[in-house]
C-alpha cells in the first residue's frame, strides 16, 4: 500500500513544488498555528502532524502563484476523512480573489473530492484549461463531514513547464 | 511601520450633538481622527486611509483610501449631522472600500468610531466580526459617547470575534476633561500594534496638549531636553537624599525619639543634595540650639550654597563632626554620606566663602552645651574627615577653631 501512495506521479509530469513562488503564498481563513506551508512545501505536507486548517468557517481561499508558466496536468489533495475537502474549486490566473467574488467567475475546474482521493489518489485535471499557468487559486468551499472545520493534510501538483530551458539537461558536446 | 490600508468609519448621527466631551462629541471625534490619519501616514509613507460616515443621508464613503493626508483633512469639514448610524452597513461598505485598495499588498484594517447606542443583536455583531477575520481584515472600535448597558459588551464581543492574533483593539472613553484624542494616544490604535507612531504621538501629544502633558515635569524631552534633564536630576537627588535622610531616622529612632526627619521632606526639590543633608543635620541641632541660631545656621549653608558645591560639602563635614560626636552611628552614616560627595568635589573655588561661613558656623557650634571641639576624639574624627577634602582647608579650618575656643 505504501509504495503505490509514495510517488504517485503521473509519467512525464512533474512535482510543481519546485516552481512554487512563495512569497506571493496567500492563505485566506487559516489558522495561524496551521498555516498554508503545512500543506503545501515539502516535508511539511508528509508530516503527519501538520496540516492546515480552516479559522472561522470551513472554506479556504489558498492562492499559489509560480516562478515561471506551467501545465498543470493532476493533483493529489489529502486530509482526514471527515474534515478533509469535499469540494474544490479550481481558477486559473485568477490573481487576489476574495470570498465575495469567488462564485463570480466559473472556475477552470471543479472537484469533489471522494474518499479515496483523499488517500492520495491524484485528482486529474481539465488539462485544456490549464496550458497556461501563472498563479492558481484553489477554493476548497466545504469538508466531506460538512463540519465547521476543514483540515488539509497535503496539496500536490503535478505537471509540466512551458517554454523553459531546463539548464541541467544540457549535455557537453563529447570532443572527438 | 505596517503597510496598511485603513477606513475610517465616523459617526455623525444626531446622538454627536452632545457637549460631554469637549467641545462637542463631533468636534472630539475629528480631532482624533486627524491625529489618526497623520500617525498611519506617518508611519508608513505608503500606507493610505478613508473615510466614510455611517450615519446623515446613509453610509457614504467620503475618501477613498490615499495617502494624500490633505484630501483626508478637507473632506471632514462641512460634514452634516443626521439621523442614526448604521454600523452594520458602514463595515460593509468599509469591507468593500478596502477590497478595492490600489496596493493588494496592503493590510486592511477598519477603525470605528461608536458614539450611538447599538441596536443590534450580539449574534448579528459577531457574525459580522468572523467574516471580517475570514477576509483577513483588523477592526479597532472606539467606544465613546452613549453607554447604556450592552454596548459595551457589544462592542467587546465584536472585536473578540474578529480578533487574530491580537490585531484588533477596542477602547472605552468615558467623557470627562481629557479630549478624545488624548485619550486614543496612547492605546494601541494609534501605536499600531506597538511599533512605530510613538515618536509621532509623544510630539502630538506635545503640540496638542499643551499644558496638559503626560511627561514626568510638564516638559517635553524635545522642546526644552536640558530644562527636562536638570528636572529628572534633582527628583533623582531628592530621592536618594530621601533615602539617606529614611537610613538616619531608622538609626536615630534606635537611639533617641527624634521628629525633625519630617521636615526635611518640606525643603525646596531644587536645592542640592549637600543643602538637604545640612538641614537634617539642623533638625538635629534644634534640640541642642534655639530656634534663632538654628535659622541662622541654615541661612548660613543656604549661602553657602551659592558657592562650589564641594565647599559646602566641606563645611558640612565640619557641622557633622561636630553635631555627632555624641552619636558615633549617625556620625557614620553621615560620614558615609559625605564621602560619596566628598569624591566628587573638585574644585578649590569659593575657599574663601567657606572660611568664612565655617569660622561663623564654629563659632556658633561652639555655644553648643555638651560639645566640646576641644575634645580630642572629635579633633582625630575632623581630621580624618578633614583628610579626604582638601588638606588647605584642614589647616584653615583648625585655626579658626583653635581661636574660638575661648
Amino acid at each position: 500500500m505504501a509504495s503505490v501512495v509514495s510517488s504517485v506521479i503521473p509519467r512525464g509530469q512533474v512535482d510543481l513544488v519546485d516552481f512554487v513562488d512563495w512569497s506571493g503564498v496567500e492563505c485566506l481563513n487559516q489558522t495561524t498555528s496551521h498555516p498554508i506551508a503545512n500543506a503545501l512545501k515539502q516535508g511539511y505536507r508528509d508530516d503527519d502532524g501538520l496540516h492546515l486548517e480552516s479559522d472561522a468557517d470551513e472554506q479556504l481561499l489558498i492562492y499559489v502563484p509560480f516562478t515561471q508558466v506551467i501545465k498543470l496536468h493532476s493533483a493529489v489533495i489529502t486530509g482526514p476523512e471527515e474534515e478533509g475537502p469535499k469540494t474544490v474549486k479550481l481558477f486559473a490566473n485568477k490573481e487576489h480573489m476574495g470570498f465575495s467574488n469567488v462564485n463570480d467567475y466559473p472556475p477552470s475546474d471543479s472537484l469533489n473530492l471522494s474518499p479515496d482521493n483523499l488517500k492520495e489518489v491524484p485528482v486529474t485535471l481539465k488539462y485544456v484549461k490549464f496550458q497556461n499557468v501563472r498563479s492558481l487559486t484553489i477554493f476548497i468551499e466545504d469538508n466531506q463531514a460538512d463540519g465547521d472545520v476543514t483540515k488539509v493534510q497535503k496539496i500536490a501538483l503535478f505537471g509540466t513547464t512551458v517554454d523553459t530551458t531546463n539548464m541541467k539537461d544540457l549535455k557537453k558536446i563529447e570532443e572527438h | 511601520m505596517v503597510l496598511e490600508a485603513t477606513m475610517i468609519c465616523i459617526d455623525n448621527s444626531e446622538w454627536m450633538r452632545n457637549g460631554d466631551y469637549s467641545p462637542s462629541r463631533f468636534q472630539a471625534q475629528a480631532d482624533a481622527i486627524n491625529l489618526i490619519c497623520g500617525a498611519k501616514t506617518q508611519s508608513n509613507p505608503e500606507n493610505t486611509v478613508g473615510v466614510l460616515t455611517m450615519a446623515g443621508k446613509g453610509v457614504r464613503v467620503l475618501v477613498t483610501p490615499t495617502s494624500d493626508l490633505g484630501k483626508i483633512l478637507a473632506c471632514l469639514h462641512g460634514l452634516d449631522f443626521g439621523c442614526e448610524m448604521n454600523l452594520t452597513a458602514g463595515i460593509q461598505v468599509a469591507q468593500l472600500a478596502l477590497k478595492h485598495r490600489q496596493n493588494k499588498k496592503q493590510k486592511q484594517r477598519i477603525i470605528v468610531f461608536a458614539g450611538s447606542p447599538i441596536t443590534y443583536e450580539k449574534k448579528t455583531l459577531e457574525a459580522i466580526g468572523r467574516k471580517l477575520k475570514k477576509n483577513s481584515v483588523a477592526l479597532d472600535v472606539v467606544d465613546f459617547g452613549e453607554s447604556d448597558d450592552g454596548k459595551a459588551e457589544k462592542l467587546e464581543t465584536l472585536v473578540a470575534a474578529v480578533n487574530n492574533n491580537d490585531n484588533s483593539h477596542i477602547v472605552h472613553v468615558s467623557p470627562g476633561p481629557n479630549a478624545l484624542s488624548d485619550v486614543l494616544i496612547s492605546t494601541p490604535i494609534f501605536s499600531g500594534d506597538g511599533e512605530g507612531g510613538s515618536g509621532f504621538a509623544a510630539a502630538a501629544a506635545a503640540a496638542s496638549a499643551g499644558g496638559v502633558s503626560g511627561f514626568d515635569f510638564g516638559v517635553d524631552p524635545n522642546l526644552d531636553p536640558e530644562l527636562a534633564l536638570a528636572l529628572r536630576i534633582s527628583m533623582e537627588e531628592e530621592r536618594a537624599r530621601q533615602e539617606a535622610a529614611a537610613k538616619k531616622a531608622a538609626e536615630e529612632a534606635s537611639k533617641e525619639e527624634k521628629g525633625g526627619e519630617q521636615a526635611s521632606s518640606s525643603h525646596d526639590t531644587t536645592m542640592s543634595e549637600a543643602v538637604n543633608t545640612s538641614a537634617v543635620i539642623a533638625d538635629d541641632k534644634r534640640q541642642n540650639l534655639t530656634d534663632v541660631e538654628a535659622a541662622l545656621l541654615e541661612q548660613a549653608l543656604a549661602m553657602s550654597m551659592d558657592g562650589a558645591k564641594s565647599s559646602s560639602v566641606d563645611m558640612i563635614d565640619a557641622d557633622m563632626s561636630d553635631a555627632t560626636a555624641e552619636d558615633p552611628e549617625l556620625a557614620y552614616a553621615l560620614k558615609m554620606s559625605v564621602q560619596e560627595s566628598a569624591g566628587d568635589s573638585s574644585t578649590h573655588s569659593g575657599m574663601s566663602k567657606v572660611l568664612e561661613d565655617q569660622s561663623f558656623v564654629s563659632s556658633v557650634l561652639n555655644s553648643l552645651p555638651g560639645v566640646d571641639p576641644n575634645d580630642p576624639s572629635l579633633k582625630d574624627f575632623l581630621a580624618s574627615l578633614q583628610d579626604q577634602s582638601e588638606t588647605q582647608q584642614k589647616r584653615k579650618e583648625d585655626s579658626p577653631e583653635k581661636d574660638g575656643d575661648k
